[in-house]
């Protein structure tokens, strides 16, 4: 018995986090290549010793990253300093309480200089919850070779789904897309409600009570374009399964003809280059271009993500975690972050940097896209809307634009209200 | 080997038997204590959060509802989908584990010679991690680091992207993890099959496959049945492997996902207490089914 | 005729043992393989490396997630068997030795447990253990480890002790020694391998549990490895990677595969309550 009660002692004792003199903020990071551990060592080392940044990663994806995040905080965790939040989960976290929020004066500092959609992004119910920090859009990538025998040049007029279809299939190549069941597809469908000219709720604001507008002419434009896709000879025979990373790789081979992903791929594909994963010539081949459209005469509305920062509303340590804030979205924190991890910056003055430009030729389609970008519905409810359109417009290929979109909807308003599993 | 009889009805309690009953309650509480808190009063407590329509970061919103949402599971397509594909997976694991179970006792019952290496291999899917399995499992059927499609010349065919294909492959790496297990408690029973009734079958000239189902089967009929039952059990509870593989997609979802994600992912406590609750009635409803129905003798099982 | 048979026979005696080695291994060899590619050729689509190359373990290594669930996962295993065994050994010795009420339903109890569906619990354990402070915590997962592992315990060690002639331990005491000298002296000796056998099983379930694993940790402070592996993710936000995963996998494989090579016969002895001897 003696050495059970020895052997609980040491095992309480070794969970207990020591910390004498400087105290450690603790910033829950998504996974990256090492950039925010680098900011949190820069932003340590100027605090001058009245804070030391320890950085704890989440899981891959986004969903994930918020089951981590809202149980602990859900348990008053104390010691959730910092959080890089994902933009949709900012009016769950903001309604339950489980974040601080920026007063006026301090939303002015931080937000100055940021793009439109990272500050809305990061605002809920009047007040700025999450600090803009970095802000992604997608574009559509192409393989230069492949257009130019088709005949399109995205990069220069906006090509439509429908276009784009046709030209891949017809020769040979894949339109990549992320279909799997998982976040990255409700971005895609979004995206293209959002460009169709509709939206997915009505008022999001309205908590438990939406009235979801999906079920509209835009809705099933939008299912249209997934329809089409899903049952042509573009598509990715894995579509169902297919994420970021497998469609990029199905991109950079030998079919891969088109693609829409997020920013980061150039500068993953610079990188495999210098690890010499990658062909020089298809690096060359990558061109890029505005988010395709789904009307011919209507820009598209791309989707947007990013990281905003949130500071625990639980945390002892909120005026440091404050400061922290202020360095690591510091105009030097995201130029610096932006070259390192490759992922765009959010605030509009990083876009004109030369070294910036040199690394991200396509920083001015960024920026705009950015700036034109339509952000998925903004519900404390997201986890919700966000799992019961996945779940009505999965697998692909049973879209099916007359009942899909209906399907969407009652789905929607059935789960606010507790009325069904999901 | 003499055993202490317990005292017959009307032999006054001496004071050696009352020692004995309280050193046996002292012996054992620390067991049942610890078994039951963490079953008995999580179960009580799921019980109670199930009355409720509970969203873990909305806890203002919390209301008493009653029934209402065993209603709503029971009435779900989503929840008797799930249970159909928990039942065919457990079906067809269990029925093909019995034969492959029992082809690999015959071997073990048999070998003479590397018997150890024979039984070492069987024992480790049994110790390796289910996680580890799933993701080996899994890569060997994906279609970008996967090698299946190339041995088999199947091309582009996405296991993952079809729901029987997808549930083909769990059933697949559950099978290959559990078997040993299954062998193992089939071979327990075989060897307890007296050598004296075959020899006596094979002097009156049966074949072997008379054998077999005249002699050894019937007298395993025990052992069969037990292990039967908890694989059956284990296999309901299926977890590990969909959440690896699929994570539920393609409707490949089980019970116990389900449960998981009611309650973990989307934290509806509410509704996912229900759906645990109910899942612990199913569990207990197949035991007392293969107890009382098939008429399993426990008394047999002396260890798992 | 004979020849048929016993080419059969002979097929039978020798192909049987290779079948059974090359279908519990090949699961094994394969991630093994997978193991050694590199990253960048994991989609070669063939069963054996193009490139052989150790650059996955030293980057499993260098993995913080990584090595501290090693860590968690040996210290709360070992720990929660400890416990199962030591409070199961008690128990067991009781039920196999003494009469007393109740005895029957501390086993129909210890058969409830392991039927219990884990994932009905973690909900209201989740809850419970994150208003008393147990979540994330070791403890949080060494008490659910030690209640499931306490019925397989109790049964093993309550069919061994049964095979222990009370007469050892009758004859013991009229040599004079006292009931606990009789018990350590006599009963412990032989007992060891009945209780070395619970030790393994108990471990083999602490060390392969999933569903707790993921559900009451959130950090590297107390997530084992099986749940470590679930979240294993690679330099962008978007990879995962299976190659480092596969050697992860590979690294929590060998204690178990050491485990069962040195301990065979007593694990087969233990699952199958004796009835198969080595």
């Amino acid at each position: 018995m003696a050495l059970a009660i020895t052997l609980l002692a040491s095992v309480t004792g070794a969970c207990g986090g020591g910390g004498s003199g400087v105290p450690t903020l603790n910033w829950y990071i998504n996974p990256d290549n090492g950039g925010q551990a680098e900011l949190a060592a820069k932003c340590s080392a100027q605090s001058n010793g009245a804070y030391r940044i320890k950085t704890s990663v989440l899981p891959n994806d986004a969903t994930g990253q918020r089951e981590q995040l809202v149980r602990r905080l859900a348990a008053k965790d104390a010691s959730i300093d910092l959080m890089s939040l994902d933009p949709p989960f900012i009016p769950e976290f903001a309604e339950a309480g489980f974040l601080r929020p920026y007063t006026e004066a301090e939303a002015r500092e931080l937000t100055a200089g940021a793009l439109t959609g990272p500050i809305e992004s990061g605002t809920w119910d009047g007040k700025l919850m999450g600090a803009p920090f970095w802000a992604n859009t997608q574009l559509l990538w192409f393989r230069k070779s492949v257009a130019q025998a088709a005949g399109i040049d995205p990069a220069r007029d906006p090509v439509t789904w429908s276009r784009l279809i046709e030209v891949a299939s017809a020769a040979g190549k894949t339109v990549e897309v992320q279909g799997n069941l998982y976040e990255g597809y409700m971005v895609l469908i979004s995206a293209l409600v959002s460009s169709a000219g509709g939206r997915i709720l009505e008022n999001p604001e309205a908590g438990k009570n939406v009235r979801p507008a999906i079920d509209s002419d835009a809705g099933r434009k939008a299912a249209a374009v997934i329809q089409q896709l899903a049952r042509s000879r573009a598509a990715n025979p894995a579509l169902s399964t297919t994420d970021e990373e497998a469609g990029r790789s199905a991109f950079q081979g030998a079919q891969g003809g088109y693609m829409v992903n997020w920013a980061y791929i150039y500068g993953a594909a610079q990188e495999a280059v210098a690890a010499g994963t990658l062909d020089r010539a298809v690096l060359d081949d990558i061109g890029w271009g505005r988010y395709p459209r789904v009307d011919a005469n209507s820009p598209s509305r791309p989707p947007l993500g990013g990281i905003n920062m949130g500071i625990g509303a639980f945390s002892n340590h909120q005026d440091h975690a404050l400061q922290a804030v202020r360095c690591i979205t510091s105009q030097e924190s995201q130029t610096e972050y932006m070259l390192k991890s490759k992922n765009p910056a959010a605030r509009a003055a990083v876009y004109d940097n030369a070294e910036v430009r040199a690394v991200f030729p396509m920083a001015d389609d960024l920026r705009s896209s950015l700036a034109e970008g339509a952000p998925r519905p903004r519900t404390p409810y997201y986890t919700d809307v966000s799992t019961a359109v996945q779940r009505s417009f999965h697998p692909p290929a049973s879209v099916d634009p007359s009942r899909t979109p209906a399907r969407a909807a009652k789905l929607i308003v059935d789960v606010l209200k507790d009325k069904v599993l999901l | 080997m003499t055993t202490t009889a317990a005292p017959a009805v009307g032999v006054p309690v001496t004071d050696r038997t009352r020692n004995e009953k309280r050193l046996g309650w002292k012996l054992t509480a620390p067991a049942v204590i610890v078994m039951l808190a963490v079953t008995a009063y999580p179960m009580m407590n799921a019980l109670y959060l199930s009355l409720f329509s509970y969203r873990l970061t909305d806890p203002a919103a919390r209301e008493f509802v009653g029934l209402r949402n065993y209603g709503v599971v029971l009435s779900d397509g989503l929840w008797w989908q799930t249970v159909f594909t928990t039942v065919i997976i457990t079906v067809i694991t269990v029925a093909v584990e019995l034969v492959i179970g029992f082809a690999f006792a015959m071997v073990m019952h048999r070998v003479i010679f590397g018997r150890k290496v024979v039984r070492t291999s069987i024992l480790i899917p049994y110790g390796i991690i289910t996680v580890v399995s799933a993701f080996a499992w899994k890569y060997a059927f994906a279609l970008d680091s996967g090698f299946i499609n190339n041995w088999f010349g199947l091309g582009d065919f996405a296991w993952f992207g079809g729901r029987w294909s997808s549930i083909a492959v769990i059933c697949l790496s559950e099978i290959w993890k559990t078997t040993p297990f299954m062998s193992l408690l089939l071979l327990a029973g075989l060897a307890q099959v007296p050598e004296v009734l075959q020899e006596a079958a094979k002097v009156d000239g049966a074949t072997w496959r008379q054998r077999l189902t005249r002699v050894t089967l019937p007298n395993m009929k025990a052992a069969i049945m037990v292990a039967v039952l908890f694989r059956t059990l284990d296999a309901y509870r299926l977890f590990d492997n969909v959440f690896i593989m699929t994570a539920g997609a393609q409707r490949t979802e089980t019970v116990s996902f389900l449960a998981y994600r009611q309650m973990i992912s989307r934290t509806a406590l509410g509704l996912g207490s229900a759906v645990a609750v109910l899942l612990f009635l199913s569990v207990v409803a197949i035991a007392a089914l293969f107890i009382k129905g098939f008429k399993v003798d426990l008394s047999s099982v002396r260890g798992r | 005729m004979t020849d048929q048979r016993s080419f059969r026979a002979r097929l039978g005696t020798y192909g049987g043992p290779v079948l059974v080695i090359l279908w519990t291994l090949f699961p094994v060899i394969w991630i093994l393989s997978l193991s050694f590619k590199p990253e960048s050729g994991i989609n070669n689509q063939k069963f054996l490396p193009d490139t052989f190359t150790l650059e996955n373990y030293r980057t499993v290594f260098n993995t913080p997630l990584f090595t501290s669930a090693l860590r968690n996962s040996v210290f709360i295993s070992l720990i929660a068997t400890l416990l199962s065994v030591m409070i199961a050994t008690v128990a067991a010795y009781a039920i196999a030795r003494l009469e007393f009420p109740g005895k029957k339903l501390i086993l129909s109890l210890a058969l409830a447990i392991a039927m219990f569906p884990a994932v009905s619990l973690v909900g209201p354990l989740f809850d419970i253990w994150r208003s008393i402070g147990l979540y994330d915590t070791w403890i949080g997962l060494i008490i659910p480890y030690m209640s499931f592992t306490l019925p397989l315990s109790i049964w093993t060690l309550s069919a061994f002790f049964r095979e222990i002639p009370w007469e050892m331990e009758q004859a013991a005491q009229i040599d004079g020694a006292t009931s606990w000298q009789a018990f350590r002296k006599v009963i412990v000796p032989l007992a060891a391998p009945g209780v070395f056998t619970a030790a393994i099983l108990a471990f083999f379930f602490a060390w392969n549990d999933f569903v707790f694993a993921i559900s009451l940790t959130s950090t590297d402070a107390a997530r084992p490895v099986p749940a470590a592996l679930a979240f294993f993710t690679g330099a962008s936000q978007f990879q995962r990677p299976a190659a480092a995963i596969s050697a992860a996998a590979v690294i929590v494989t060998i204690p178990v595969v050491i485990l069962v090579l040195l301990f065979q016969r007593r694990i087969v002895a233990g699952l199958t309550a004796g009835a198969v001897k080595g």
